[in-house]
């Protein structure tokens, strides 16, 4: 024993002693931080930032000043601490272009945050509001508790920005530091930049316009989405020269997308439904079936949408976004087509059942495929290839043909019917057909990301899929009995989830570009 | 004017502008000098601690809440960092908190598991197994590998606990394997091992050249110095590989690897034939020049030859020479790429003699400047008691060992009269049953360790293998007999010295996870159970022994006699060494060599060269490719104990191994990005995913040595002098695989 390591306390052996000592934080001592503190070195910020607002026209936006960016990574980390993010979020990111320069191995960081675009694309997606174009500034800001977390404005925003959060149920986003602007700071990513490659200017949003909406024009950095759809405000600066052909670091590399299972629910289930009401309307003369089955369909689709909300106790606000949210108006569209739906299959079970005028019915069908079309328009206006109107189009309009040939067929036996489902299932096979081809493509466009998706991340889907459909509807067709029949159409139904399924899994996700991966 | 906007508006029915969720982001002004900070995070009290990851030593100003961190942010008023940090010092907090920490001792059961064991039953244990192999073998068959992440304190007492108390003969530290080779370097050169700059020679270079250094990623805050710099300075990088560094350089020369010995004996020929020499300094300050010219001369070192050998343009190196004799302010840097090297210590020499010819030491903007890469390398080399005496002095030396028996108030002859054996030679001793106990203390053999599947099998031979580390998920603990949880940066006190020689204080501001206990307090229970703890009475808290070691540096080049406290160094914003006591006065920045007399017996530097030598192991026809391999990202740090257990530093690179390939080479062999392909050595074979680079250049693959396979292909060749490993050169064959 050694007297240094005994404890005054008796009894406390060294371990005891030492595992206490272990546990005791010291109080610091204030009084050397505040020596140090004489708020000179904010200063060093002072050029980063304006001096004054922007004029009426202009807006606040991020310089980065290409040949100061080395990819320390700082800025993520700083906005990450100074801002109080989660754990696992950031708000910033820092990817790498490649290329050769005049020969030589070219290579140069980037680093990326929200553009606070003009015409923002979260801001004109989101159903209920939760964005604001600040009119002083320019910032797009995000009421977090305005949000209802439907993420449509991560699937509008061409810069992968919008950050979805489980534990909140919302989307969270830079603000450009909105409240240390409002009191003299730099924003944190600036404050943290140790090249000062990050600043904040100021810029005119015309001539920033203009020159945007060119597409002859390049992208405003090499392998960026381009600026003619959101108008980003972000500029990227360098005297040297910057290949305009040079790829992401992360071109090639494959990204599944989230499948977002209530969607595809949703999705399949109303267009479906609106299907089968087409098909009670057309041939069956208002049979109770077909009602009935459309609107459990319509019914379990429409349920299944709310699950997709982190915050479906704000939904009640969905009607804001009318005038510039696809999102808005499938809420609204959908929202009278399910009441008229509803009203249509109850009457089946009262006296009224033949006083309904054939009118209404029609109405109600054609109310549904406005819902459909609303639809289609939610991911033809996020501008990804896969997504692209006449895809969607074929897809969504496909499935409804589908459920209206084989509801018809199988109630009616009317030739039409099955010749309507015939031409869906295989309008469909050729769009994905043409669509695997894109695989060949010696540029790795989105087209061909989305193909090899499918092909080598999921193929075993892609042969559900069009098993389940060719066997769906083969029993539909060839073996009229009604259990058969049935069963065909719950496998036509499992076909067109399963394609639902690769649509969102297999969609090219545009974003900044990104660092290795591996 | 001043930018004038807010408040946001008031909630309407239809419209949220505030709520839980909004008030979740809010900030408030944090005091303290902090700015803005998140109102949730908000300190009621902050301090400064030296970060715990590299050899910049930026200082970090951690946000305090009863006493406890709750965030930090960069320290604005320190002279290192100047209000800057990298990721990974911002992410310095996250790996307290990881799931996988050490709390409590574990010990190999009679089942081969690892079993949570009472300190008590741990410490009886280590004694009595490392106390058996003592008896039988003797103290030169136990043995210790250390770190450059402890304080300077802590590997003062491992050294000297293992050395004077337990009685061993041989230990090293991981610093073999980054900083040996400058150690050497400096000592043949200069007479000590002393970096001569400060950081503020980086803003005060003409001409900055930067011999195997990527420091834009390996040093970030170091090249926020370079950005600093005002007189729009010629930045040379010399690196195979197109590296960040060589973007942001004004020149860069893709020089073939392990060409530099030849490149810069060039060099310093050009100067000679165009009489780009500083004669006043080579005459009054260094000796044997004139055998340095002849050898120079006399040897084909011509531009022809260099040009040929380098795969560099003539022009290119001429130019490079009239840069360096352009009697400009020129500072010469390196970093691994010198280091890690078979032939380093003579390329390392080779760099500083072209600084002593042109009488670039010793003046502002100038000098050949090793940069260190652990946050406390320094630290290790003047006080882990392994290579040096303590306070770099020698074991060799009667004089020095009376001198530190003195101080310490030991029997002389506790001390060792002979070196240790180095990293490797200890390994091979393992190997040979000469070494039977190994204590490993912050440091992770089995992932970083050249050659790695020789080390797995010596591990077999290891009698006893106790760990200290401060998760028992590393590649070593999980192989270990015993280990010991270990408190982390943060958790624990003491100062680090830093690249420039500054030393700076680290301290304690989050409780240890479980039974964790500060390196320091583990030593003392270890002592107190070897039943050596009288030796160690003046030992009782870090800053007690750091007075301790500030007394041994008495009359030292190191001389920090000085610094009476850690008040001192905090109160003057870190100090660098030298500082002899009476010293009252003093700049925050300052180099060494300013009057021109070095620590040789005559105060003169020398020449130090010999003839270059041979690859280890060239390509050839069966292994074709070179493999270099380095730092990843900035947010990775060495074998990523710490840095994979922050979600936003994991965010920043790879998540698995990934070999940098040109497209050039990938299509000739029909691999494209992602592939998965084989890369196969002598000694192993490993798949990554291919990234395809045009800025690796043709015939060379990199491969970021963060990822344990990697060092499953390095060969096991040593530079002769410093013994430190040769990490950035193999041959290595690659091939497309079927998969991952």
């Amino acid at each position: 024993m050694i007297s240094e390591l005994q404890s005054p306390i008796d009894d406390e052996t060294p371990i005891d002693r030492l595992l206490r000592e272990q546990n005791r934080l010291q109080t610091p001592v204030a009084k050397f931080s505040e020596k140090f503190d004489s708020g000179e070195a904010d200063a060093n910020f002072r050029e980063l930032i304006p001096l004054e607002n922007p004029k009426p026209g202009e807006q606040f936006a991020f310089e980065v000043d290409l040949d100061r960016c080395t990819g320390c990574k700082a800025c993520v980390a700083g906005c990450h601490s100074l801002n109080g993010l989660e754990e696992n979020e950031t708000w910033r990111d820092v990817g790498l272009i490649q290329g050769l320069s005049n020969g030589k191995g070219y290579q140069q960081t980037v680093t990326t945050a929200c553009h606070h675009c003009v015409d923002a694309g979260c801001l004109n997606g989101c159903p209920v509001n939760a964005y604001e174009k600040d009119p002083v500034t320019g910032i797009v800001l995000h009421l977090d508790d305005q949000c209802i977390g439907c993420q449509y404005c991560v699937l509008k925003c061409p810069y992968d920005v919008p950050k979805y959060s489980e534990r909140l149920g919302i989307v969270r986003k830079c603000d450009m530091c909105y409240s240390r602007l409002s009191v003299g700071e730099a924003p944190a990513c600036v404050q943290s930049c140790p090249t000062e490659a990050i600043r904040i200017v100021t810029v005119d949003k015309e001539s920033l316009t203009k020159e945007s909406v060119d597409p002859s024009k390049p992208a405003f950095l090499p392998a960026a989405p381009h600026q003619s759809y959101t108008l980003p405000t972000t500029s990227y600066v360098s005297d040297r020269d910057v290949p305009a052909d040079a790829k992401a670091g992360d071109e090639t590399v494959l990204r599944p997308q989230h499948p977002h299972w209530p969607l595809i629910i949703m999705l399949t289930l109303t267009q479906a439904s609106v299907g089968v009401t087409g098909a009670a309307v057309a041939w069956s003369g208002f049979g109770v079936g077909l009602f009935v089955a459309s609107s459990l369909l319509a019914g379990v689709g429409l349920a299944a949408s709310v699950l997709h909300l982190g915050q479906p106790l704000r939904a009640w606000r969905v009607f804001l976004g009318l005038t510039h949210s696809w999102l808005s108006r499938e809420i609204v569209v959908f929202g009278a087509f399910a009441p008229m739906l509803f009203l249509l299959t109850g009457l089946q079970f009262t006296t009224l059942q033949d006083k309904v005028p054939g009118a209404f019915g029609w109405l109600a069908f054609l109310v549904g495929l406005t819902g459909v079309f609303t639809s289609v328009m939610i991911y033809a206006d996020t501008q990804r290839a896969f997504w692209k109107f006449e895809r969607s189009a074929l897809r969504f309009f496909g499935t409804t043909l589908i459920a209206m040939g084989a509801g018809g067929w199988i109630v009616s036996g009317h030739i039409s019917a099955a010749l309507w489902l015939v031409a869906g299932v295989l309008a469909k096979f050729c769009l994905d057909a043409l669509g695997w081809l894109d695989a060949l493509d010696n540029e790795f466009t989105p087209d061909k990301h989305s193909a090899l998706i499918q092909l080598t991340r999921e193929p075993e889907v892609v042969v559900v899929r069009w098993l389940l459909s060719f066997i769906g509807a083969a029993m539909v067709l060839f073996i009229p009995t009604i259990p058969y029949a049935l069963g065909g159409a719950v496998l036509l139904l499992g076909g067109e989830i399963a394609e639902r399924y690769l649509f969102f899994r297999a969609v090219a996700a545009s974003k900044m570009p990104g660092g290795i991966r591996a | 004017m001043k930018i004038h906007i807010g408040p946001k508006p008031q909630n309407t029915p239809l419209r949220q502008w505030d709520g839980p969720m909004t008030r979740e982001l809010v900030q408030r002004p944090g005091e303290f000098g902090l700015g803005s900070v998140p109102e949730v995070k908000a300190p009621d009290a902050t301090t400064e601690s030296v970060c715990g990851y590299c050899a910049t030593g930026c200082s970090l100003k951690v946000h305090l809440k009863d006493d406890v961190a709750i965030n930090l942010s960069a320290d604005k008023s320190y002279p290192v960092n100047i209000g800057m940090a990298c990721p990974k010092g911002w992410e310095s907090l996250a790996p307290l908190a990881a799931t996988d920490r050490a709390t409590t001792p574990l010990l190999r059961n009679s089942a081969g598991e690892l079993e949570p064991v009472s300190w008590e039953v741990a410490l009886k244990e280590m004694v009595s197994r490392f106390g058996k192999i003592k008896d039988e073998a003797g103290g030169e068959s136990l043995s210790w590998l250390s770190t450059g992440q402890i304080p300077s304190e802590e590997m003062a007492f491992l050294g000297s606990l293992c050395k004077f108390g337990i009685g061993m003969l041989h230990g090293d530290g991981n610093t073999r394997q980054c900083m040996a080779t400058a150690v050497v370097a400096y000592k043949g050169s200069f007479g000590f091992d002393a970096p001569p700059y400060s950081y503020a020679d980086f803003e005060e270079s003409d001409v900055l050249v930067f011999v195997g250094s990527n420091l834009c990623i390996t040093h970030p805050i170091m090249w926020q110095r370079v950005m600093r710099n005002k007189r729009k300075p010629e930045i040379v990088v010399i690196d195979p590989r197109r590296t960040e560094t060589a973007m942001a350089a004004t020149r860069h020369l893709p020089l073939s690897p392990k060409s530099d010995l030849v490149l810069f004996y060039a060099v310093a020929r050009l100067l000679i034939e165009n009489d780009w020499l500083d004669h006043d300094f080579i005459n009054a300050s260094t000796n044997d020049f004139d055998d340095f010219k002849r050898f120079l001369l006399e040897n084909d070192f011509s531009l022809e030859t260099a040009a040929k050998q380098t795969g560099l343009e003539e022009d290119s190196i001429f130019d490079l020479a009239r840069l360096i004799g352009s009697g400009k302010r020129v500072s010469i840097w390196w970093t691994m790429g010198v280091n890690q090297s078979y032939e380093g210590t003579r390329v390392a020499q080779s760099l500083i003699n072209l600084a002593l010819m042109t009488g670039n030491i010793g003046k502002p903007g100038s000098g050949a400047n090793s940069i260190t890469g652990q946050c406390n390398a320094m630290g290790s080399r003047l006080f882990s008691n392994s290579t040096n005496l303590l306070g770099g002095h020698k074991f060799t030396s009667e004089e020095h060992r009376q001198k530190v028996a003195g101080i310490l108030d030991i029997p002389v002859d506790r001390i060792p009269q002979e070196d240790s054996w180095s990293y490797d030679r200890i390994l091979e001793g393992v190997e040979q049953g000469k070494i039977r106990g190994l204590w490993i203390v912050a440091t992770n053999t089995a992932h970083s360790w050249i050659n790695q599947n020789r080390w797995n099998r010596l591990r077999e031979k290891l009698d006893f293998l106790v760990v200290q580390d401060m998760y028992h998920s590393t590649e070593t603990a999980q192989m270990a007999d015993l280990v010991l949880p270990a408190a982390g940066w943060g958790e624990k006190e003491g100062t680090f010295i830093n690249s420039e020689r500054r030393i700076g204080r680290t301290r304690k501001v989050s409780r240890s996870p479980g039974q964790a206990l500060a390196d320091f307090h583990i030593f003392q229970l270890v002592a107190h159970y070897w039943g050596c703890g009288d030796m160690f009475k003046r030992w009782t808290s870090p800053e007690e022994v750091f007075k301790l070691l500030t007394e041994l540096t008495e009359n030292q080049p190191c001389d920090i006699t000085g610094i009476p406290s850690y008040e001192k160094l905090e109160e003057s914003g870190g100090i660098q060494w030298p500082l002899p006591s009476g010293t009252n006065e003093f700049e925050k920045e300052r180099r060494l060599f300013e009057d021109g007399k070095f620590f040789h017996p005559d105060q003169r530097a020398r020449f130090v060269y010999s003839e270059p030598q041979p690859l280890a192991e060239p390509t050839d026809k069966e292994f074709p490719f070179t493999l270099l391999t380095g730092r990843g990202s900035s947010s990775q740090w060495h074998t990523q104990t710490r840095t994979s257990k922050s979600d936003v530093l994991r965010k920043l690179y790879p998540a698995n191994v990934y070999v940098e390939i040109n497209p050039e080479d990938a299509q000739r062999l029909g691999i494209k990005s992602e592939d998965p392909i084989t890369i196969r050595s002598r000694r192993g074979s490993i798949i990554a995913s291919a990234h395809l680079t045009p800025i690796t250049p043709v015939g060379s693959v990199f491969a970021p040595m963060h990822y344990r396979e990697v060092n499953q292909l390095t060969l096991s060749s040593f530079d002769p002098h410093s013994r430190q490993p040769s990490y950035k050169a193999c041959a290595v064959e690659i091939r497309k695989a079927d998969r991952f």
